[in-house]
């Protein structure tokens, strides 16, 4: 669905006025007030997998961000509950390393495991006494019918995996992509755009494609070079494609067009949608369908 | 209101009576031209120089004076030409045609008299500028592209929307709440490339008035200004052309008659070259810029013909579009945005007496925008605009010295185009809804009088009554209160089918009570509601806005302004002055909701995505003027306040809109040095916009970050942002001083050139055109830094512009 992603709209119209212009630019020091920090709750729900959540606070914008700093935003001794409408677990909390990063503020449920077509509520209570609360379903996962690899004109060994979706009859389905390279790739990424919704597709089966995404800031040579954005033959690729709630849709969707609209003169300032009531941030059940395939 | 309505009426009737009885009244009228080119002059004073009364002349320089039967002395002045004295025996009614020799250069100073009645003391119009546009050629413009828009944002009162943004933003008031009008048709974008040009094209315009205040009753439909633009009828003595040749854009203008002093024509065009300029040598075929071009054109034509001394008739065209293409050739994503305006105004002067004017007008508007992408086998298509038609009528009645009755009705119907989409990918088209359209009927009756009630009180005292219907066919999208960008049930209205009317009464009021002959007191009351609303999405405004209607969701907006000012002319009127302040309320603002995307004004109604509150703005305007002489131009300065509350903005808290200034100066001076020679300087000043920042930031992981199954953590974050209070911090304050010198060639030849040199931001003032925050560094390695980057659009840039005449 990238191509038709109206925000970027926006990043073209502000492409052609930079092209046309000579700007200058320079660092300035803004002062901003410094607000009381929010609870930031970062929390997932898959099939199999414990319930977990991370707990953050917010802090001033221009603070620096070290090690010290994500080990000190973390929020401790907090008590958090979820219910999957069964039973309510309190979560344990992790003070665990890996990877020589000291992992705390990690809540997870030791015996509870996200089982399909049940909502979650979580409930957070911190040492300060704020309660935050947030929910999300896990529905049925909807798979994708196939999907293939196609390399992109003139491009050689270069291309993006295409899928087909049937979307259910039902108006309301959301969806959030995630791909993998076997043997290059750590973890799922998200490319940009990674989120969608039904409204315009409803019922519809069709044709779609991803570009590769990557991690922030990258220094590996394929995301700098011009197999940036691209699969390349040979790759093994896992796709991981999601039912999510609305509210996930919503939350991606305002968190990329505010990372592409950073600072431009055309974009209204608004705050992302999360679904956590009394804090920030995502309490997210991402339903998921696995598929591999080689690209070729 | 309707008893103003009756009483004006009633008085009407009985002027029409009583000057009908006295048969040895008679009546003096005629029209006021350039003796060179034949170009009617609006706005002349033509006064009786015994009775120090006079009138002004119309929009189609016509004049008509009822007195008692005597030997007069007729004065005719106008800024720029020389004055002229007419001896006048009136013992009949009389037509007399007044040509003005404009003065030239070496003309020695003015000369200025006492007893020349001076509008700025003398008229009841308040916040009210006029400019001929052959003075403003002389100031500095920037890259040579000489711009009425920009010109207006000098005045006080008139706030300038930055660089790059064609809008501009008056007493407070939002940038749809201006009406700009070309040769009467509406122009509902004025901007080229996204706001740093406007779409009029100095060459083919003679004349412009911005009302800001003290609305009288023939204009309506907005709630803070007026720009009344008048093409050049074009010369009907002699084939002329003129033209330039300029960084950005050349321009041609040919004008002459058709039949000598009868009919004459103009036409005049304007094309960026800039792409065609770049495509070779500069950009290499195959490299990643080809393809890529912006460009845009404007074409101005006119036709008029005088039919006898009663009847006149014109033709006036506009046609401006923009285009931008883009093609990546690593991805094969073509984009190709055209858009702009079309008008069409016809219009038919008559003289019923040589006491009543009638115009007649028929009135095309029609402004279009529209986005083409295209990736291998998606398309994707959004489009909107607005096409109105529009008939109307203007009668203009001088029963005697003392009354100007102006009065006429007026129908528009609007065709909306909000935003619609088209998306393919394959042979599956994507249901982005139907194409939707809105219709309108849009109607107005007006009165008004300006009336001198005694030697000393002048009033202009009028009422507009307007009427505005919405109209199938309509689908009313009902929201679903929980998602409101999703709906749960349609209301469909079929054809001709009414979904909303309003009327309503406008009372327009104001009064000058004459100190004395060099000063003045005014003070006006008006209230305006305007029918159509352009939401915009983001800060600034951009082609992709949006206009609608008041809907059975969406009310009128509605203005009240009161205004009181001093007016004073000094050194037997060489300076005028004033000062003027303000208080005006304005009901049933509107905003996008906060959030709320593009894409949600599909398959909904756009309305549903609205918010509505309140918004006043008060302040002081300081205006000092030297209209004559070597050494002109003025001074503006500007104290204003203006807020906005919106229950469901900001937490329901009061907030600055983006252009909440406190400060605004400018500067404009020319100097005409000689016959070679005019300098020009424009210095402004402004308070820094109004702006909303993130004030604080928190971190969510890319994608899920642990797997508790192979035992990993990813340390993959988005750093995102929240939002403080709206618009609580503010930009550096923006100021800057262009310089021009313009080099006339020999006055005598045929071929008249004229090389023009400008300096724009001649002490390259750094001014804040946005902030964007760069985060360095990355979390994996927990050295993230946000460093706050301000880009400035443009330093120092020198121009020249080569103008001609033949």
């Amino acid at each position: 669905m990238k191509s038709l992603k109206i925000i970027q709209i926006n990043k073209w119209f502000l492409f052609c006025v930079m092209l046309l212009l000579i700007s200058c630019e320079k660092d300035i020091t803004v002062d901003l007030p410094k607000p009381d920090p929010k609870i930031v709750v970062d929390g997932y729900v898959e099939e199999g997998e414990p319930i977990y959540i991370i707990l953050t606070r917010s802090e001033p914008f221009f603070s620096p961000i070290t090690q010290n700093s994500l080990v000190n935003s973390v929020e401790k001794g907090a008590t958090v509950t979820v219910s999957d409408g069964i039973t309510t677990e309190q979560l344990m909390e992790i003070d665990t390393v890996v990877n020589g990063v000291t992992l705390r503020g990690i809540y997870f449920t030791p015996l509870m495991r996200g089982t399909f077509e049940r909502k979650y509520s979580l409930n957070v209570h911190t040492t300060k006494g704020e309660t935050v609360t947030a929910s999300t379903y896990l529905s049925q996962p909807i798979p994708l019918d196939s999907i293939w690899f196609k390399v992109q004109e003139n491009h050689d060994t270069l291309g993006f995996v295409w899928a087909h979706l049937t979307d259910p009859d039902t108006l309301g389905n959301c969806y959030r992509w995630f791909a993998k390279r076997l043997g290059k790739d750590d973890d799922f990424i998200a490319p940009f755009g990674s989120s969608f919704e039904d409204k315009f597709i409803n019922g519809q089966s069709f044709d779609f494609a991803y570009n590769r995404g990557s991690v922030d800031n990258s220094s590996a040579p394929d995301d700098n070079n011009i197999e940036e954005g691209f699969f390349k033959t040979g790759d093994t690729i896992v796709v991981k494609f999601c039912s999510v709630d609305r509210s996930v849709y919503e939350f991606w969707r305002d968190a990329e067009t505010q990372v592409s609209n950073n600072g431009s003169p055309f974009a209204s300032p608004s705050n992302i949608k999360g679904n956590v009531v009394g804090g920030l941030g995502l309490f997210a059940g991402y339903s998921a369908a696995f598929d591999t395939i080689i690209a070729k | 209101m309707k008893t103003i309505f009756s009483f004006l009426l009633s008085a009407l009737f009985c002027f029409n009576v009583s000057a009908q009885n006295k048969s040895n009244r008679y009546t003096l009228s005629g029209y006021v031209k350039d003796s060179k080119t034949g170009e009617a002059l609006l706005g002349c004073n033509v006064v009786i120089k015994e009775m120090h009364k006079g009138t002004n002349t119309n929009t189609y320089g016509f004049y008509s004076l009822t007195i008692d039967s005597g030997t007069y002395n007729l004065l005719i002045n106008y800024i720029g030409y020389k004055d002229q004295l007419i001896p006048v025996d009136l013992n009949k009614d009389q037509s007399i045609n007044i040509n003005l020799d404009p003065t030239t250069i070496e003309t020695k100073e003015v000369e200025i008299k006492a007893e020349r009645a001076d509008r700025n003391v003398n008229g009841t119009e308040m916040g009210r500028v006029q400019l001929d546009v052959d003075k403003i050629k002389s100031l500095p413009a920037f890259m040579g592209e000489v711009d009425i828009l920009k010109t207006i944002q000098l005045l006080p009162g008139v706030q300038s929307a930055g660089e790059g943004n064609a809008g501009f933003y008056v007493r407070g008031g939002g940038p749809d709440q201006n009406l700009i009008l070309l040769d009467e048709a509406v122009v509902y974008n004025a901007s080229h490339l996204f706001g740093f040009f406007s779409v009029f094209n100095s060459d083919a315009v003679k004349n412009m008035t911005l009302t800001k205040g003290g609305m009288p009753a023939q204009y309506g439909g907005r709630l803070s200004s007026v720009l009344d633009i008048s093409m050049k009828d074009g010369n009907d003595k002699k084939l002329h052309g003129s033209g330039g040749i300029g960084y950005i854009a050349s321009r041609l203008t040919l004008e002459g008659p058709i039949i000598k002093n009868k009919a004459s024509f103009i036409i005049s065009a304007r094309r960026t070259f800039i792409d065609l300029f770049l495509r070779k040598p500069f950009i290499k075929a195959g490299s990643a810029a080809e393809g890529n071009s912006y460009y845009f054109y404007d074409l101005n034509t006119k036709l008029n013909y005088t039919i006898s001394q009663k009847d006149r008739l014109f033709l006036s065209g506009y046609f401006g579009r923009d285009v931008f293409n883009f093609r990546s050739a690593q991805t094969g994503f073509k984009v190709r945005i055209p858009w702009g305006n079309a008008t069409t105004s016809m219009r038919w002067n008559h003289l019923f007496s040589d006491r009543l004017f009638l115009n007649t007008s028929l009135i095309y508007s029609d402004y279009k925008f529209e986005f083409q992408a295209n990736q291998q086998q998606f398309d994707f298509r959004i489009f909107s605009g607005i096409r109105d038609y529009t008939a109307k009528v203007d009668f203009n009645y001088f029963p005697n010295i003392l009354h100007n009755i102006k009065f006429g009705g007026n129908y528009i119907f609007h065709r909306f185009t909000p935003t619609n989409a088209y998306a393919r990918s394959g042979d599956v088209v994507f249901d982005l809804g139907k194409v939707t359209r809105i219709y309108a009927h849009d109607a107005a009756v007006y009165l008004n009088d300006e009336w001198d009630i005694t030697e000393k009180f002048r009033v202009n005292i009028g009422a507009r009554g307007t009427l505005f219907a919405h109209v199938g066919p309509f689908t009313r999208y009902v929201p679903d209160p929980v998602f409101p960008e999703r709906y749960t049930d349609t209301i469909i209205y079929d054809k001709n089918k009414i979904v909303k009317t309003y009327t309503n009464v406008e009372p327009r009021f104001s009064l000058r009570y004459e100190l004395n002959k060099a000063s003045s007191l005014k003070a006006s009351y008006t209230q305006n509601y305007q029918y159509v609303h352009l939401a915009s999405v983001s800060a600034a405004t951009l082609p992709t806005d949006v206009w609608v209607p008041s809907s059975d969701r969406v009310k009128p907006q509605f203005a009240t302004q009161y205004a009181l000012g001093y007016f004073r002319n000094i050194k037997d009127n060489e300076y005028e002055t004033s000062i003027e302040v303000y208080y005006k309320h304005m009901k049933n603002q509107i905003e996008y909701r906060e959030g709320a995307m593009p894409d949600q004004n599909l398959k909904n109604n756009t309305d549903n995505n609205f918010v509505f509150g309140k918004g006043w703005s008060y302040g002081t305007e300081l205006f000092l003027k030297k209209a004559a002489g070597k050494f002109n131009g003025w001074i503006g300065y500007t104290l204003a306040w203006t807020q906005r509350k919106f229950p469901e903005v900001n937490g329901g808290e009061q907030f600055s809109p983006k252009y909440d200034r406190r400060h605004d100066v400018s500067i404009a001076l020319t100097y005409n040095r000689n016959k070679r020679w005019t300098f020009g300087l424009v210095w402004i000043y402004a308070t820094g916009d109004a702006l909303t920042l993130q004030t604080e930031r928190y971190a969510i992981a890319a994608s899920p970050p642990i797997s508790f199954s192979e035992g990993t953590f990813s340390n993959n974050f988005y750093v995102l942002g929240n939002y403080g209070k709206r618009n609580a911090f503010r930009q550096k304050a923006y100021h800057r001083l262009d310089l021009s010198a313009t080099l006339h060639g020999k006055q005598k030849k045929r071929w008249q050139g004229e090389w023009n040199f400008s300096i724009f931001n001649v002490y390259s003032r750094m001014n804040p055109y946005f902030i964007y925050f760069n985060v360095e560094g990355n979390t994996q390695d927990g050295n993230l830094q946000i460093q706050a980057k301000q880009v400035s659009l443009f330093p120092i840039i020198p121009s020249v512009t080569y103008n001609f005449k033949f």
